[in-house]
């Protein structure tokens, strides 16, 4: 498993540095001319090397010297990973389509605006031109937007590895706080993502006082009735994004109910992710306010 | 909108705005040197620890400097002429024991920045650790592991302000309105970090120290009597500075060790700060805590106020003033602009393992003013009255001016009250109140809050020694030349770093001149070709150093007059000097004309007149404890009572400078003032842990307000001239960030007034709304 | 070390350059353009932002290896841009700078927006600006310089 230890704990609330670094520490660097290549490399260096596409995670660490990886694989410029390709009932994203290129609407979209809509909240302009939907996934930030979202579109990633290609479910994919099932000689190829039907309805909620910010809240629902899915995420829940159950049974049957009792439900399920009770409250708001923009 | 006019009171463009469009600023990271190394600098992780060793790895001796390595550096020590204060030396390289996380312990060399932090990483450092003394009213009286040795307790100063009979007070009060009030710890946080750059001038004999700071002149002073060293062979430069507001306008260390170390070595050394170090090691600002009683009757005229003040001013004192003067300051600044009859102020100042407590755009007024204006608030409510009616029931009236207050700040003139109105009317109250008896379609709660305030300004000696400063800085000068062509120099002893002054002090020339200010330039910021001066803070600028650009500029006038009126064959009562001439009955001579004779024509001079057209003023405002600004700030805002976020619908300030210089430069000096304290108000705050460690490292955690939080600000003026000044202007660069804590809070609290909930702390953040209005609605049923 | 080569203002340059340098750091002390500030370092102050391959990027958080074979714009490349000349007419008409350091960056993010046609209400325009910090101007005359500014190079957005 993948794992960049405690970013969040360094980069947010728990810094115990010394506060002297912000320049990167060395590091050897090679552009990937293929996947494969890209792939053989990484488990060649066994550990020590990381794929690099937008960065804009990656090098902060680095600045922050809360990475040092030895090698950097640079897998930015794969016209193989930078494309999308509309397959009918699903469409293809390429690992390294940036937010931007979402945001824009550039390509077949899935899923009726709900990603333009996200990708416009993440961060800002100027880290969205670079950052990638496959390094979103794959760094799997608890607080990151596509987690969650492509979660509740039931999305699957494509893979590559030295033993080939798998998919693995999104809502699979993020195992804790910055822990994904990749394996470390593993990449993100592409995500797969069912088309939501004329009559799906989603909503979204991200709460953050200082717009750009890493959410506070992020919620997500989806209802596609043609397809009979539905499916109600919660993101910035210490940890990996949280499917609520309960509400997502609610909404498919047309959200006749308690809806913030069925929320309050989900998140009595969810006493492992430990939060407090102002985050709790904010989930159940976040939470509920997405909810009824399906409902409306 | 720009005005045709370039004199006193035109909203001319500026010229500084061309380099910096075009991106040719020079800020200090700017300047190249060849040679240079870089500094990255060991720092303590801890927050009280003792030093056993420091342990440098054989490859990189001569390339790691500790203290032991600087002799010739000797500690900072703010001198304080208060009674009972206790100034602690500091080491700018740790010696025997670190007192805040972010210390210094040794600076480590390399050809770049990134290099300098490997070598930092290597070097080892064993320390004994000590508890860690965080928090400022329960730590004052003595802790374990004490903050200064042989001191007997933690405190740097304490004293009483009282006036009048507050007991009496507390006997007739009808309402007594009791309240404990937190500011939190922030930073001042300039886009620009810190820097210093230094390098030996073998040709002038000098080493030159280029250093992001406000004021460059007293950090000579200083390095000479730290370094040892004739102050003729330093000069300090202050280039392009990207924001100071205060934090830079005091001496660190990193100054000292840099001006060290390149008379040490033999090429330039560079240290430019990195935005986490800045967060650790600059001044941190604000963090007070407050108890508070106000007393009134039954009309809500306050009869007295009773206070506690605690500052926590962390590890060490800030040369040159310390943390001495903002606990007084507060306590000054308290009982606000109103004529309340009885007063008492404990303050006491703290020393705890933290950042060293420095300045930051209002210092102790913004704290002072969140108190009075909340418990106006509160006042008003527990007599059925709206706040602002008991804002202009104990206001001072302008034919009590010039007023004293029972704080001591002498307030010369305006009519506070008018801005009250004026305030309210530009954010339409009736409309707001209108709006609040209808509910809003996402079930936010809409509230209205202001917040009135005196700003005292361009106080000099009067006002420093009172506060027990053993540098008072009391007076500004100007150098005024004119060259043979008729341009101007003006060379000036503040330090403009974004206020604009190369443009508003080249007005003031040019209105005694009648020169363009095109062809005047200002020179700031550096010691080799400026007159000595204090730098810019204090909201002292525009008055003290306007004030010697107006008085050298006259000097030059008559000169230019007696000269043009010998030339022109005619009396000097018949000459003017206007548009870039002196013009007598019979014709006109050109002030370049002039200059060429005071200069490449000597001959031509009348008897009695030197050579040169060089003038050297200085000016101080007739009375030094400072002219007062004031305003009156409102704020409208939307809570969402289900998550606690809170939203600026509408912000406007009536405000008086007296005159305006520019008027162009005052609006945007309150806009950005406001935009800080909305920052002060609703996001920024470092908090530190049981052991000291500072929670607050990235601008991930540090939350500073952006373009998308903020609200269109609007501004009223009223103009009311002090008798005191050149032109009757007035400082304010500091105004704007002295009310927006306050009149927040009170828009918060008009918001929840439904649910009784108040918010007394800044930041005031969702978790404390969310606290505040389950306080307030009590246990569940 | 690693050659690169790219185009930094439309001048082609060929460097040798340690992987862990910055691209801020290598226009900056290498190309001596130091117009491009840096305020942070960790990608959310926004005074680092420059033009790669025409769109805006945190030069801090690219590698100059990784701008190998692309185009790099900073603030010193835009002589002759009608839409930099154009918010640089109206950042100085309407007092939208003070101590000029998150400038460069706030033009550079400014004439994308405009030329994207997002510049059509001060709502849209705030929100657009929240990666750019300013810490002098409290931002209203920032807004209203790139508001004049769309609506004189007609690009506000189709609706506006």
């Amino acid at each position: 498993m993948v794992q960049f230890g405690r970013i969040r704990g360094n980069l947010r609330g728990e810094r115990q540095a010394d506060g002297t670094s912000m320049k990167a520490p060395a590091v050897d660097y090679v552009r990937a001319r293929s996947l494969a290549e890209a792939v053989d490399l990484l488990a060649e260096h066994r550990g020590e090397a990381r794929v690099i596409a937008g960065g804009q995670s990656l090098v902060a660490m680095m600045n922050l010297r809360v990475a040092s990886p030895g090698l950097l694989i640079d897998i930015s410029r794969l016209p193989e990973l930078s494309s999308a390709s509309d397959d009918g009932d699903a469409v293809t994203v390429g690992a390294c389509v940036t937010h931007a290129a979402i945001e824009d609407g550039r390509g077949a979209d899935p899923s009726r605006g709900l990603m333009a809509r996200v990708a416009a909240t993440l961060a800002y302009r100027a880290i969205r031109t670079r950052g990638t939907i496959g390094g979103s996934l794959a760094l799997s930030d608890p607080a990151a937007e596509w987690p969650a979202v492509m979660t509740a579109l039931d999305a699957e990633v494509m893979v590559c590895g030295p033993g080939g290609r798998r998919s693995i479910r999104c809502s699979e994919l993020t195992t804790g706080i910055f822990e994904t099932k990749l394996a470390a000689d593993e990449i993100i190829e592409s995500v797969h993502i069912p088309k939501l039907s004329a009559d799906a309805r989603w909503g979204y909620l991200k709460l953050c006082r200082k717009s750009g910010e890493f959410a506070n809240a992020l919620a997500v629902a989806v209802v596609d009735p043609t397809r009979g899915h539905s499916r109600v995420v919660l993101g910035a829940a210490n940890g990996a994004p949280l499917v609520l159950d309960n509400t997502s049974r609610l909404v498919s049957e047309g959200g006749r109910g308690d809806i913030s009792g069925a929320v309050a439900i989900d998140l009595d399920r969810a006493a492992n992710r430990h939060f407090d009770e102002f985050q709790r409250n904010l989930h159940a708001v976040a939470t509920t306010r997405a909810v009824r923009q399906v409902l409306q | 909108m720009p005005d045709d006019r370039y004199g006193v009171g035109a909203s001319l463009l500026r010229r500084e705005d061309d380099r910096h469009l075009h991106g040719r600023g020079q800020f200090v990271a700017d300047v190249k040197l060849p040679g240079t190394m870089d500094i990255a600098f060991v720092r303590s992780p801890h927050a009280h620890a003792r030093i056993r060793s420091i342990t440098v790895p054989p490859e990189a001796r001569g390339r790691v400097f500790t203290a032991a390595d600087l002799p010739r550096v000797k500690p900072i020590r703010v001198v304080s002429h208060s009674t009972g204060a206790k100034s602690p030396p500091w080491p700018p390289l740790a010696t025997d024991k670190v007192r805040y996380v972010g210390e210094a312990i040794a600076a480590c060399i390399a050809p770049s920045r990134g290099e300098a932090e490997d070598l930092a990483n290597a070097v080892s450092v064993d320390f004994e650790i000590l508890d860690a003394v965080i928090d400022a009213p329960r730590d004052m009286r003595g802790s374990r592991h004490p903050m200064h040795e042989h001191w007997g307790d933690n405190l740097y100063i304490e004293h009483m302000l009282q006036g009048g009979d507050i007991d009496a007070a507390a006997r007739a009060a009808d309402v007594v309105v009791t309240r404990e009030f937190r500011m939190q710890r922030q930073s001042g946080a300039p886009l620009e970090c810190r820097g210093v750059l230094a390098y030996r001038d073998y040709r002038l004999d000098e080493v030159v120290v280029f250093a992001s700071t406000q004021t460059p002149h007293t950090v000579r002073v200083a390095l000479a009597e730290i370094l040892d060293i004739e102050e003729r062979c330093i000069r300090v430069v202050a280039p392009d500075v990207g924001g100071g507001f205060g934090p830079k306008a005091r001496l660190y260390p990193e100054e000292i060790i840099l001006a060290a170390l390149a008379l040490e070595l033999d090429h330039p050394v560079r240290w430019i700060e990195d935005r986490s170090e800045h967060l650790l090691t600059t001044a941190h600002t604000r963090d007070h805590h407050y108890k508070v009683t106000a007393y009134a009757d039954r009309q809500g005229l306050i009869l007295g106020v009773d206070a506690e003040i605690v500052v926590d001013a962390g590890a060490y004192g800030l040369w040159p003033q310390g943390p001495y003067h903002e606990a007084g300051m507060v306590a000054r600044a308290l009982p606000g602009p109103y004529t309340i009859p009885h007063y008492r102020a404990k303050h006491s100042t703290v020393a705890t393992n933290k950042t060293p407590l420095g300045p930051y755009r209002g210092v102790g007024r913004p704290g002072a003013c969140f108190v009075i204006e909340r418990l106006i608030d509160e006042i008003a409510r527990a007599i059925g009255h709206e706040p602002n009616e008991v804002r202009l029931l104990n206001l001072v009236r302008p034919e009590q001016m010039p007023f004293t207050t029972i704080g001591g700040m002498r307030l010369d003139s305006g009519d506070y009250a008018q801005s009250v109105r004026l305030c309210a009317e530009l954010l339409d109250m009736p409309a707001i109140r209108a709006r609040q008896q209808r509910s809003e379609p996402d079930s936010r709660l809409i509230g209205i809050g202001f917040a009135t305030f005196a700003e005292q300004t361009a106080h000099g000696a009067a006002e420093f020694a009172a506060r027990g400063a053993s540098i008072i800085p009391g007076f500004e000068s100007c150098t005024a030349r004119i060259l043979t062509d008729g341009s101007v120099v003006l060379m000036v002893g503040i330090q403009s770093h974004g206020q604009g002054l190369e443009t508003a002090l080249s007005q003031v020339a040019a209105e005694e001149l009648g020169i363009d200010p095109a062809r005047i330039s200002v020179r700031h910021g550096d010691t080799e070709s400026t007159a000595f001066g204090f730098g810019t803070f204090a909201s002292r600028s525009m008055v003290m150093s306007g004030g010697a650009v107006a008085r050298a500029s006259r000097m030059l006038r008559d000169k230019l007059c007696r000269i043009g009126a010998h030339l022109l064959q005619c009396d000097v009562a018949e000459v003017r000097c206007v548009d870039g001439l002196v013009s007598g009955p019979q014709g006109s001579v050109t002030i370049a004309e002039i200059a060429k004779v005071a200069h490449l024509r000597m001959d031509g001079l009348p008897q009695g007149v030197d050579p040169l057209l060089d003038a050297t003023a200085t000016y101080e405002p007739a009375i030094s404890t400072g002219v007062y600004s004031y305003a009156t700030h409102g704020a409208v805002v939307a809570v969402d009572p289900e998550t606690g976020f809170v939203e600026l619908l509408d912000y406007a300030v009536a405000e008086d400078c007296g005159t305006m210089v520019n008027p162009m430069l005052v609006e945007g000096q309150i806009r950005g003032g406001v935009v800080q304290g909305i920052g002060t108000a609703l996001f920024e705050e470092i908090p530190y842990d049981e052991a000291g460690q500072p929670l607050a490292g990235t601008l991930a955690d540090y939350l500073m307000p952006g373009a998308a939080e903020m609200p269109a600000i609007k501004i009223g003026h009223l103009h009311t001239p002090t008798p005191h000044t050149e032109y009757g202007m007035k400082g304010m660069g500091e105004g704007g960030a002295v009310a927006p804590p306050a009149a927040i809070a009170n828009a918060v609290r008009d918001a929840l007034s439904s649910i009784g909930a108040e918010v007394n702390e800044t930041p005031i953040t969702p978790r404390r709304v969310l606290t505040a209005i389950k306080k307030a609605r009590g246990p569940k049923a | 070390m690693s050659a690169i080569r790219l185009q930094i203002n439309g001048a082609a340059v060929t460097d040798d350059v340690p992987p862990r340098l910055s691209l801020a750091d290598f226009l900056r002390e290498r190309r001596n353009l130091t117009g491009t500030h840096l305020g942070c370092e960790h990608g959310v102050c926004g005074a680092c932002t420059v033009l790669v391959d025409g769109e805006p990027a945190r030069s801090c958080l690219m590698l100059a290896v990784a701008c190998d074979e692309r185009e790099v714009t900073t603030i010193e490349g835009f002589a002759g841009d009608p839409a930099i000349e154009a918010l640089r007419r109206n950042f100085h008409r309407h007092h939208a700078l003070q101590c000029g350091f998150c400038t460069p960056a706030m033009l550079i993010t400014a004439r994308d927006l405009i030329l994207r046609q997002r510049a059509g209400s001060e709502r849209e325009i705030r929100d657009a600006l929240a990666g750019n910090i300013c810490r002098c101007t409290g931002y209203t005359n920032i807004v209203t310089a790139i508001a004049e500014t769309a609506k004189e190079i007609g690009k506000e957005a189709p609706n506006a």
